[in-house]
């Protein structure tokens, strides 16, 4: 079990030991083009792994089994990323985005009712998007109707990750037909155990299935599972942008930067030209390369000024929308022009890693694979309307 | 010492209403900028400077580019920053005396030392120079030149000149950034005297004058990123106040798409100089590198930032009268002026790819 409070360069040297030692060794290999079934029984695994060495959550405060500060949060995330782990996507929403909801807006009774739930290995979803409702998500239609102690609900929701393993989800549904959009919404814990749920896979362009379609009939939720005021579920929502989400950013970018532009460096050693010549010869080649190297370091240049100014409390709202565009458009750069390099022998199918970062060396489904970030977590062409409404102060 | 975080955010306000005067007379800005002890900031108190950093400098070059101020601010810094880093500690001591620039590109605007214009030649006692050195800036306003040559065998040099020397002559090369002035340097069999090495001839001047090089780039980012912030101010001020079709045009979501991607260019360019002008007052040895990411983003990321600028405006963004062009045209010359993205990829591809193909293959 990693502890917090100590030296730095221990901690790193502890995480990389604790990667070496276990992380199996051919992971990569054995997971790719596994059933859904058993990528799911691999991240529960991974998990557990993560669970007991104290590297699930290192950002929670201290009382809820973290207590990392966040420059050691830093090195927990730069070394999870150097040393290639799975990717945590199982209990990532619980983890790092419903556990801060938590911290930020709900009751002491609810925290310890559900946070170490989260620390255990319950999986969590976000019921968010409906199908009428994506960019525009204050539009949304999902009701629950307030009978006595309980709400009911009924409505669909849509692009859930992870509903069908899901113990709980975080629900957004509207309580005030008559308010205004953004005012008539509550937020409600969900157990997705309760009848009247039924959950729909939805395969995505990239092969695996993770998302799915939630319907909810007459779904009886009780009164104390609203987190914070009644119809004030959309500033919990949009809670406080804490640290936390950066440093998961952070461990994107490093991924980037070690398994995508610097594998994609020492990749073009054996991709060959026309001619025949290793493509990384070829100095147009070399030169986008390197156009990739230098923007990765812009990237996180960024990343460690937005997480300065989270430490000294500046409103980082819009760097951090910023931070996704420049991170989803470099992936998809990277994609897109390693994917026309390596021609039609890029074309050749293959079985897919799901369980890993955006970048797994098959590089076409990664190409498709990287259109999520573009479009996930607020398009960036809506990201693109808050950083010139937030920052530069244009109209709405 | 380095300069606190209030002392910087100081400096920065006096500097920006100094610079933002009416009508200020070009020579007395300059004269003022010298009292304040602006032009060595980054020399060590040893050779006369306050002994600050380059992460100080970089507030008056962000402040000048807002600005776009017409001043030989840049050329005294790069000349301060080559002279701090001689061996020679006499050469070493005039880094905080007299305004220099340095003449590091050939006639034709290359920066790799294999190309250099400029020959030397040893006489004993002193070194022969001939030659052109080009795109110098404020080579006019110069006491001392920071030359680099080289010889027939190929060998560099990097020498410290009196602009006063017999055999220098200047030639001004008007550029379409008229808020800059770069000049043709020409030496005509000038002598100087070899005690004005800054250093050893061959592989530790080469390193020398890489670090001069890197210096270059990074002020010319930091130029750059106050040039593209003022511009993409304006422009989102436009945006704010011009109205057609009954609207603002900032709320047409192509208009404010390009007001976003200023936003982008501007904050990830930001944070990449200021990291760079950091990394100046750390090891050397890590320059050239950081240089070459800076130079890949941030001179392409703020001309594209001003390009937009001047697109927001439209028809009047267009015309002479207007402020676009001039932030366009000084953002395209700081792209540039020290080696161009493209050369510096290819670089930064050279230093790094190796270890990175070892190491994984």
């Amino acid at each position: 079990m990693l502890e917090p409070g100590g030296d730095l360069d221990e901690l790193r040297q502890g995480v990389r030991d604790w990667c070496a030692s276990h992380v199996p060794k051919k992971w990569r290999d054995e997971q790719r083009g596994v059933s859904h079934s058993d990528l799911v029984e691999f991240m529960r695994w991974w998990g557990t792994q993560l669970r007991e060495a104290g590297l699930l959550a290192p950002h929670w405060p201290k009382e809820w089994g973290g207590g990392f500060s966040i420059p050691e949060q830093i090195v927990i995330a730069e070394e999870l990323a150097r040393g290639d782990v799975p990717r945590n996507g199982l209990y990532h929403v619980g983890v790092f985005n419903v556990a801060p909801t938590l911290l930020h807006s709900a009751t002491d009774a609810q925290r310890r009712r559900f946070l170490p739930g989260i620390r255990d290995g319950e999986v969590w979803c976000q019921g968010f998007s409906e199908p009428n409702a994506g960019s525009d998500l204050a539009s949304l239609q999902t009701r629950a109707l307030r009978d006595g102690d309980r709400y009911v609900v009924n409505g669909q929701k849509v692009w859930t990750s992870w509903a069908r393993e899901a113990d709980w989800c975080m629900l957004l549904a509207r309580t005030d037909p008559d308010a205004s959009k953004h005012k008539g919404i509550s937020c409600l814990i969900v157990d997705m155990h309760t009848p009247g749920i039924d959950v729909r896979p939805i395969q995505q362009a990239w092969g695996p299935s993770d998302f799915n379609e939630v319907f909810f009939d007459d779904v009886e939720v009780p009164v104390d599972n609203l987190v914070g005021a009644e119809n004030s579920g959309w500033a919990v929502a949009q809670g406080t942008l804490s640290a936390e989400r950066a440093i998961a950013i952070l461990e994107a970018t490093e991924r980037l930067r070690c398994h995508g532009v610097e594998a994609a460096v020492a990749d073009a050693v054996a991709w060959r030209l026309e001619s025949g010549q290793p493509a990384l010869d070829d100095s147009a080649i070399r030169e986008f390369l390197a156009e990739f190297y230098a923007e990765v370091h812009v990237l996180r240049h960024m990343l460690n000024e937005m997480i300065e100014g989270i430490i000294r409390d500046v409103d980082v709202g819009g760097t951090s929308s910023i931070i996704k565009v420049f991170y989803s458009e470099l992936l998809l750069k990277l994609m897109q022009h390693v994917t026309a390099l390596q021609g039609v022998a890029g074309q050749l199918d293959g079985p897919v890693l799901a369980c890993s970062g955006w970048e797994t060396g098959f590089w076409m489904n990664d190409y498709i694979h990287a259109f999520g970030w573009m479009i996930g977590g607020g398009t960036n062409e809506i990201q693109r309307n808050v950083i010139a409404e937030r920052m530069l102060g244009l109209p709405r | 010492m380095r300069l606190s975080a209030e002392e910087r955010d100081e400096l920065r306000a006096t500097a920006r209403s100094l610079l933002g005067r009416e009508n200020a007379r070009a020579t007395d800005l300059w004269d003022e900028m010298v009292e304040l002890g602006w032009t060595t900031i980054h020399v060590p108190e040893r050779y006369g400077g306050a002994g600050a950093g380059y992460a100080d400098v970089a507030v008056v070059l962000h402040e000048l580019g807002r600005t776009v101020t017409p001043s030989p601010f840049m050329s005294a810094v790069l000349a301060g920053g080559a002279l701090s880093l001689a061996d020679n500690e006499d050469v070493a001591g005039l880094a905080g005396a007299s305004p220099g620039t340095v003449a590091l590109a050939s006639t034709t605007g290359a920066y790799d030392l294999s190309r250099l214009t400029t020959t030397w030649q040893s006489t004993g006692s002193s070194v022969r120079l001939a030659g052109e050195s080009g795109f110098v800036l404020d080579a006019d306003l110069a006491d001392i030149l920071v030359v680099a040559a080289r010889d027939d065998d190929g060998t560099v040099v990097a020498l410290a000149v009196d602009a006063s020397a017999p055999g220098v002559r200047v030639e001004h090369a008007p550029t379409v950034d008229q808020t800059r002035r770069l000049f043709t340097v020409v030496f005509n069999n000038v002598t100087v005297p070899a005690d004005r090495l800054l250093c050893e001839p061959g592989t530790r001047a080469e390193e020398l004058l890489e670090r001069v090089l890197a210096i270059g780039v990074i002020a010319a980012s930091c130029d750059a990123v106050g040039v593209a912030e003022r511009a993409m101010e304006g422009a989102a001020q436009y945006a704010k106040d011009r109205t057609q079709f009954g609207k603002p045009i900032g709320s047409f979501q192509a208009v404010k798409h390009h007001c976003a991607n200023m936003a982008i260019a501007v904050e990830a360019s930001r944070a990449a100089t200021h990291a760079a002008a950091e990394s100046l007052d750390g090891d050397p040895a890590a320059w050239p590198a950081g240089a070459a990411i800076t130079s890949s983003y941030v001179g392409p990321a703020c001309s594209h930032a001003c390009a937009l600028a001047l697109l927001v405006h439209g028809g009047i963004g267009f015309t002479w009268e207007h402020d676009s062009h001039l932030f366009l045209k000084r953002a395209k010359l700081d792209e540039v002026l020290f080696g161009t993205p493209s050369w510096h990829r290819r670089r930064l591809a050279d230093a790094a790819f190796p270890g990175l193909v070892a190491e994984r293959n």
